[in-house]
């Protein structure tokens, strides 16, 4: 009996089944769960220690001078430089400088005596607008675009595709290169002055644009010949009506799923941006500018600086990802598209 | 044969627009002529000085007379030296083309070579311990950004072990086969984690679909072998998203590992882009981008016409259509 309701399942392989194997699979599936709890867990604890990165009480140490308004995620303490995490105790942190434990924080701390755990919850919250905003914004042009072409088709379809090709053609990161550079205050390569967040925002909005708008068009394609949308519009429905009635709840599953996978390419963009020293400048910090920091001294087998928040990083790409992959599985729109 | 040209045109058109794009947005930059005069010159000139190099670079004309006399310059193969070396620009993309391509061939090369039997088995045993292993190890492997990863490789394998020399210096591959393959084993590896992530998911969801079609079952109660059904009958049909990720991965990776390049002191085009546009060398950029963007567009167009090898459905497609 069981075999049945596996051959019917999506997922099913043309082998036939074993009993084994059907346990396997559920398995399989509660494993799947577990992760995206796991991933979920760690989302809320990111954006709460995002949100609070400033007042939470993570830093066991006081800063030099210190008052009551004092981050260590901003200044460091300098007798505590490059200290291990407290549960490394196979780092050999050396010691060179200042006294007190060698092993401090639950990161360690950095060149400057930061600690390390605070600076990447403190990062969380630029990372996190920046990919964050640019993906929405993205979307939403993304979308517009792609559906319009995949609707209304014909020149104007054309013309997007076009429009699309030519960004995707520019090579990407002189694209960004370009935006970053050309809205920066010239004033601002005198380094005293912050950069702005958004010419990084809009450098990951055009970049996320051309991917969304031809992912968009498909779907909207494989919608535009269905029969509630024929009906729609021969009961005499215009074509914004259409679109953003009848066509758009479709999708939305299948956006949401890009719009995950997405957000976390763009993470991983924002820190490429940062290692070209584009990103948001220092003293705030982001994941990227944190690993680029750290790489210099990797070499000294002082690790932690460079891969502490390259695993906050990782695990937050991740949880993205997985996020992004259960609601693909969630919606699949295989089906409905053949 | 009469979508083939249309495609062509439209390809040349992109080519054509991106080039502009890219010459407005150099004009349009922070700074400048102040700042193109300044670069050309060494600082420091009278304003006659100024307007005589102004009128030497054509600053003065419009700016699409400036992108023509661009233009024909590319065409006629005199691109003219940098600015701030006086080196030959030809000479530097001449220098940098090469390692870009050995870096995207054996990042692609490897990815590929580990992602095609990987996905097939994985697609065959679905489910299975190694299916398990492989799609989680695979979607860890897409989370990771390269410059987490050029480190790392890095600090353990030419700091801690000495096996590959830091930096990478490039060797010819005639010359010295050894030291070439050497010095970019660690930037391959690098480029081919995440591109074997992507392409193994890929293969293996198409591979499913493929496998569950009537005429694999068909062929198999033919009594075709395990290894026949997989690679004879059932590879070629999945390989369309494959091949088209794969292709537009040739002309990204071309000009866009430049954090992989700079990790390992690779003077790639990517390196060479970047750099001369923070050195403000507009023409050494203009001259990349059309490069790229050649690239680019050269290979999504063999793509298009591979899918009619690859799939006969789209070829009988074209000749109804």
């Amino acid at each position: 009996m069981s075999n049945i309701e596996i051959i019917t399942d999506e997922e099913s392989s043309f082998v036939p089944v074993a009993e084994s194997k059907a346990q396997g699979r559920v398995k399989v599936r509660r494993r799947g769960r577990v992760a995206m709890w796991l991933a979920i867990v760690w989302l809320v604890f990111l954006t709460i220690s995002a949100i609070g990165a400033n007042s939470l009480p993570y830093v066991p140490h006081e800063c030099e001078g210190s008052t009551s308004k004092c981050s260590t995620a901003i200044y460091g303490d300098i007798n505590r430089i490059e200290r291990a995490p407290v549960w490394a105790w196979f780092a050999d942190p050396g010691k060179d400088i200042g006294t007190g434990a060698d092993h401090t924080g639950l990161m360690g701390t950095d060149t400057n005596g930061r600690d390390i755990f605070a600076r990447a919850m403190l990062g969380a919250r630029s990372t996190l607008v920046i990919a964050g905003l640019a993906i929405t914004l993205g979307l939403a042009i993304g979308t517009l675009l792609g559906m319009v072409a995949g609707y209304f088709r014909g020149w104007i379809d054309v013309f997007i595709d076009f429009l699309t090709t030519v960004m995707l053609s520019f090579p990407a990161l002189l694209l960004a290169i370009f935006l970053v550079t050309f809205f920066n205050d010239p004033d601002s390569t005198g380094g005293a002055k912050t950069r702005p967040i958004w010419p990084i925002i809009v450098a990951l909005v055009i970049l996320s644009i051309p991917p969304l708008t031809r992912l968009v068009r498909a779907n909207t394609i494989a919608y535009a010949q269905r029969d509630f949308v024929v009906a729609a519009r021969s009961l005499g429905a215009r074509g914004s009506r259409i679109l953003f009635r009848e066509i758009l709840p479709n999708i939305v599953p299948t956006l949401l799923s890009f719009a995950l996978t997405g957000m976390a390419l763009l993470i991983v963009a924002e820190g490429a941006l940062a290692f070209l020293g584009l990103s948001v400048e220092s003293p705030t910090p982001t994941w990227g500018a944190m690993i680029s920091s750290g790489t210099e001294r990797l070499r000294n087998g002082v690790w932690w600086v460079s891969l502490m928040p390259a695993l906050v990083m990782f695990l937050t790409v991740l949880s993205v990802n997985i996020l992004g992959d259960v609601l693909a599985q969630r919606f699949n729109t295989r089906e409905a598209i053949a | 044969m009469r979508y083939v040209l249309r495609r062509f045109a439209q390809l040349v058109l992109v080519v054509v627009v991106v080039t502009f794009l890219a010459a407005v947005a150099l004009r349009f930059l922070p700074g400048g002529n102040d700042v193109i005069v300044a670069i050309r010159s060494g600082g420091g000139v009278t304003p006659e000085q100024y307007q005589a190099v102004v009128e030497e670079l054509g600053l003065d004309k419009p700016i699409l007379s400036q992108y023509f006399s661009w233009m024909g310059d590319f065409l006629s193969g005199d691109w003219g030296t940098t600015w701030t070396t006086n080196q030959s620009i030809s000479t530097e993309v001449k220098r940098a083309l090469p390692i870009s391509t050995y870096l995207m061939v054996y990042g692609q090369f490897v990815a590929l070579a580990f992602a095609v039997p990987v996905a097939v088995w994985s697609a065959y045993r679905q489910n299975s311990r190694f299916d398990r292993v492989a799609t989680t190890s695979a979607f860890g492997m897409l989370s990771l950004p390269n410059y987490i990863v050029a480190p790392v490789l890095m600090a353990l394998f030419s700091v801690q072990r000495k096996w590959v020399p830091f930096p990478s210096t490039y060797h010819s591959l005639w010359d010295d086969p050894v030291a070439h393959f050497k010095a970019f084993v660690l930037p391959a590896a690098t480029i081919a984690i995440p591109l074997y992530a992507g392409y193994m998911r890929l293969l293996r969801a198409d591979m499913i679909g493929t496998l569950q079609s009537d005429f694999i079952t068909t062929a198999r109660a033919k009594g075709v072998g395990t290894r026949r059904l997989l690679f004879g009958h059932a590879l070629r049909p999945s390989l369309f998203s494959l091949v088209t990720s794969a292709a537009v991965n040739i002309g990204s990776l071309m000009g866009g590992v430049v954090i992989v390049e700079a990790f390992f002191l690779l003077n790639g085009m990517g390196r060479l882009t970047v750099e001369s546009i923070f050195r403000h060398e507009y023409p050494t950029v203009q001259y990349s981008v059309v490069i790229l963007a050649l690239i680019y567009v050269g290979i999504n167009f063999v793509v298009d016409l591979a899918y009619a090898w690859i799939d006969p459905r789209v070829r009988a497609g074209r000749a109804l259509g």
